[in-house]
């Protein structure tokens, strides 16, 4: 049985669990727990400890399996044992909440210490009409021109299809040029 | 539904531009200190503005003075909600918003204050900023603002800038810093990345019964130092793609 592995990692209540929910083909691990501190209180009341796990099933030997970080920083030490064999990566970024932008930026750089593999970047809420838009997200994060940075709705099973049919295609495209 | 930070995450040049190039219609309500301020925003367009003061909620300012006042505000939080409502109220701001921006930083008695993702150094990479063909035309730049901007396209970055123009280094960063704090210039992002050969693992372990533990293996096999790697086959990522379209 070949695992293929894909991390969704993102700033505090980017929306991994959702991202990870809406494609997962068996019932969603996930290790959520009342939010106790004040500031993050106002965001959710229910955060992602440890890991969101789902699964996909390729066919009779491959399994692709989605690994969600937590967003706290204080589990960060888990970042380096999920990234570990990815074949790739997703940034899930919340629209509606520029401070997401710089923790985003500094989770990339510290995310990419971690692993090589090829990444890119969903904007998520993109059906809030007061949602940044996509150019602007990549502009603030410094983007590389050849890392894509996509529209996504984290909670809507299409839109986070595409979100991972691009990531795929990266990954492509990366192979390819190796 | 809102879009909401404060100034230290993103400045109200910024939203501007957000609300010009995404044609958005709303109303952005920036509170200080003692005072507040709400912008009507349609189709993008900056269309009135009040600024009130104290608990009796007095009006100090509106129209495009109220803007100028906000543009020189530091600290302050915004929430930007969404309402096609604003149409129907009346226009009192005559000017775009790149006129207003500059307007204040004419205006301003103190040095720009950047964000941190703005900050400005010689090796910094330029671009022109991105204006919708619904900018005015009638920008008054000045002579050194016009130096550097015709330099952008052609130059590295504002060391190279500072070189062809002659303009001392300090001077170059100073002036970029209005642009780029006027929207008129961008920090570009940094070029393409080196290529990688992406491999996959392969996990040594049998698949358990339990579809959970199946990932728990699946990570701490793959992070053990006797997984072997093989080339990720384009066969495989064809596959997951087809697998991921029928989901």
């Amino acid at each position: 049985m070949q695992a293929i592995k894909i991390v969704v990692t993102g700033a505090y209540a980017a929306g991994k669990t959702s991202f990870i929910r809406a494609v997962s083909e068996i019932d969603m691990v996930s290790t959520e727990y009342d939010v106790t501190n004040p500031d993050e209180l106002a965001i959710k009341t229910e955060t992602t400890v440890a890991l969101d796990f789902g699964m996909i099933a390729i066919n009779d030997e491959s399994t692709l399996y989605l690994f969600g970080t937590p967003g706290q920083s204080r589990f960060d030490f888990m970042w380096e044992i999920l990234s570990l064999g990815c074949i790739g990566y997703v940034v899930l970024v919340d629209s509606c909440r520029p401070a997401h932008l710089n923790e985003t930026a500094a989770l990339m750089a510290a995310f990419a210490t971690h692993t090589s593999a090829p990444f890119i970047v969903a904007a998520n809420k993109q059906d809030d009409p007061t949602a940044l838009p996509v150019s602007y997200i990549r502009k603030r994060l410094h983007v590389p021109y050849d890392v894509p940075v996509v529209p996504c709705i984290g909670n809507d099973r299409e839109s986070v299809k595409s979100v991972l049919l691009s990531l795929l295609a990266h990954i492509e495209q990366s192979f390819s040029s190796g | 539904m809102a879009l909401e930070g404060t100034f230290e995450d993103m400045s109200l040049v910024d939203l501007f531009q957000i609300f010009r190039t995404g044609n958005k219609s709303g109303v952005l309500l920036v509170v200080g200190d003692t005072e507040q301020g709400v912008i009507y925003v349609y189709q993008g367009c900056l269309i009135d503005a009040v600024l009130v003061q104290g608990s009796e909620r007095k009006v100090t300012q509106i129209g495009e003075e109220a803007v100028l006042c906000l543009l020189r505000w530091e600290d302050a939080s915004f929430t930007f909600r969404h309402d096609l409502a604003v149409k129907d109220r009346p226009v009192r701001i005559q000017h775009d918003s790149e006129w207003l921006s500059l307007e204040a930083l004419r205006r301003r008695d103190r040095p720009l204050r950047l964000l941190a993702h703005q900050q400005i150094t010689l090796d910094t990479q330029l671009s022109l900023a991105a204006l919708p063909a619904t900018a005015q035309g009638g920008v008054n730049l000045n002579l050194d603002q016009w130096r550097i901007l015709s330099q952008i396209a052609i130059s590295q970055n504002l060391h190279d800038i500072s070189a062809q123009t002659g303009m001392a280094p300090e001077v170059a960063i100073r002036t970029v810093t209005e642009l780029v704090a006027v929207g008129l210039v961008d920090v570009a992002p940094p070029p393409v990345r080196p290529a990688r050969l992406i491999r996959l693992p392969v996990p040594t372990h049998q698949p358990p019964m339990v579809p959970a533990l199946a990932g728990m293996r699946a990570l701490t096999g793959m992070a053990a130092a006797d997984v072997g790697e093989v080339s990720a086959g384009r066969g495989l990522l064809h596959a997951i793609m087809r697998k991921i379209r029928r989901l």
